[in-house]
């Protein structure tokens, strides 16, 4: 029997080993059943860690959408880490944080409300426009015209650039058996990490949006919603996707199947 | 950009993040009535003191050390508990009652201390690394992968001795 530490199966299960280093335990798991049977425990473990965390978190999204509060103005401060964790699973960090600014400001919620004096000095503000186009605008970079409409109708060329911006394969899912056509593509920029926007429009007439980036390790669908705007974002194959549009949850999760299987 | 602007953005940031502070706070505390409380009065040291957030800090990690060390401070000041009851946890599930809850493991993390408990929200829950999650718990990265392991693994342990149960 070969001995390996915890610390090197944990390592693997994480997913944080060397390419090297895994094929090497890949060849030791395929002929060693005990390290087999360890890693398939801490694999389950690992698992059920991460589907805990996500219940809590779809337990609070879920508390935040049925309870509103009133809306605040501002920047959002966009963050890499966000994509990590907030919208958990992964998608794609701008247009949930525009739908989640709609959450209002916590402290007037009333689980929030112990402290009223704190209350009365970050009341709401009526929205600006401005600021939200100047939140839409930070999203823009050289890159976002490195598409031209020409170029619109030659998927490879687009799946070349999209790919070439996030540094994963991303090829424009076919949705026309779904009644969605491709209109455009182009990158957009957060947090100085290109993020690539497919833009499809639907048999009503609404526009759907596919966001993608390059992200990390592979998590379920999570359901975003922001007024008539209904999100599904997941991560998978090492790419984070947010896909946005005024379709309901399973229309979306239809769509989605199809974008993960091409 | 202007310091108005900043606040702004911090506060919008903040909100954005609501649901994730929420359950990094009630994980913290073990409970949601205890987590919420604190997150509120974390929130609000976090604007009176916006000008201690440096731009080009990650607003999360940021955020999630402020609740941190608020906890500590109220933790010394009070000399409070950190045991927490299962009875108490579990309802920070919202489908206790369905099949799909898995009993098993929230009684694991109700055991845990709390450090212990962010350790693995951070890195399993929030896919943080080792080095962010240090910086929100402020220790360092191999405190963090240390204690991954050894939580991880104690987990695996229990799961290997309870046997081949599926559900629960």
């Amino acid at each position: 029997m070969t001995e390996l530490s915890d610390d090197l199966l944990v390592a693997y299960v994480d997913g944080q080993l060397e390419q090297k280093q895994t094929s090497a335990l890949k060849r030791v798991l395929a002929q060693d059943d005990v390290i087999a049977r360890r890693v398939g425990t801490l694999k389950d473990a690992h698992r059920r860690l991460e589907a805990a965390f996500e219940a809590i978190l779809a337990g609070e999204e879920a508390d935040a959408v049925a309870q509103p509060v009133p809306q605040a103005p501002g920047l959002f401060i966009a963050r890499e880490t966000l994509i990590k964790g907030g919208i958990a699973a992964g998608g794609i960090v701008i247009a949930a944080g525009l739908l989640f600014a709609g959450y209002g400001w916590p402290l007037a919620a009333p689980e929030f409300a112990a402290r009223p004096a704190a209350m009365e000095t970050v009341g709401s503000l009526p929205a600006d426009w401005r600021k939200e186009v100047a939140r839409a605008q930070s999203l823009l970079s050289s890159a976002s015209l490195e598409i031209g409409t020409d170029s619109q109708g030659n998927p490879d060329f687009i799946a070349f650039q999209l790919g070439q911006a996030i540094g994963a394969k991303l090829t424009p899912p076919d949705l026309t058996a779904q009644g969605f056509r491709f209109t455009r593509a182009q990158i957009l920029t957060f947090d100085g990490e290109s993020l690539a926007q497919l833009l499809y429009l639907g048999p009503s007439g609404a526009p759907l949006a596919l966001y993608a980036k390059k992200g990390g390790n592979d998590a379920a669908q999570r359901v975003v919603r922001h007024d008539a705007i209904t999100g599904l974002a997941w991560s998978e194959g090492g790419v984070d996707y947010f896909l946005a549009g005024e379709s309901d949850e399973a229309s979306l999760r239809r769509l989605a199947e199809t974008v993960g299987s091409e | 950009m202007q310091a108005e602007d900043l606040y702004d953005s911090i506060r919008t940031g903040l909100i954005a993040m609501l649901p994730r502070l929420k359950r990094f706070a009630d994980l913290l505390t073990g409970e949601r009535r205890s987590g919420r409380a604190l997150l509120g009065r974390a929130l609000e040291s976090m604007l009176a003191g916006e000008h201690r957030y440096q731009r080009g800090t990650a607003l999360d990690i940021w955020a999630f050390a402020e609740i941190y060390q608020q906890w500590l401070k109220e933790l010394r000041d009070h000399a409070g508990q950190t045991e927490t009851d299962d009875r108490s946890f579990e309802p920070l599930f919202p489908d206790q009652s369905s099949e799909t809850f898995d009993t098993f493991t929230a009684k694991f993390l109700s055991s845990l201390p709390p450090q212990q408990r962010l350790t693995l929200l951070l890195v399993y829950g929030e896919r943080f690394d080792p080095v962010e999650a240090g910086q929100v718990l402020d220790v360092t990265s191999e405190t963090v992968g240390a204690r991954l392991v050894r939580v991880t693994a104690s987990l695996a342990d229990q799961l290997a001795e309870r046997g081949p149960v599926t559900a629960g």
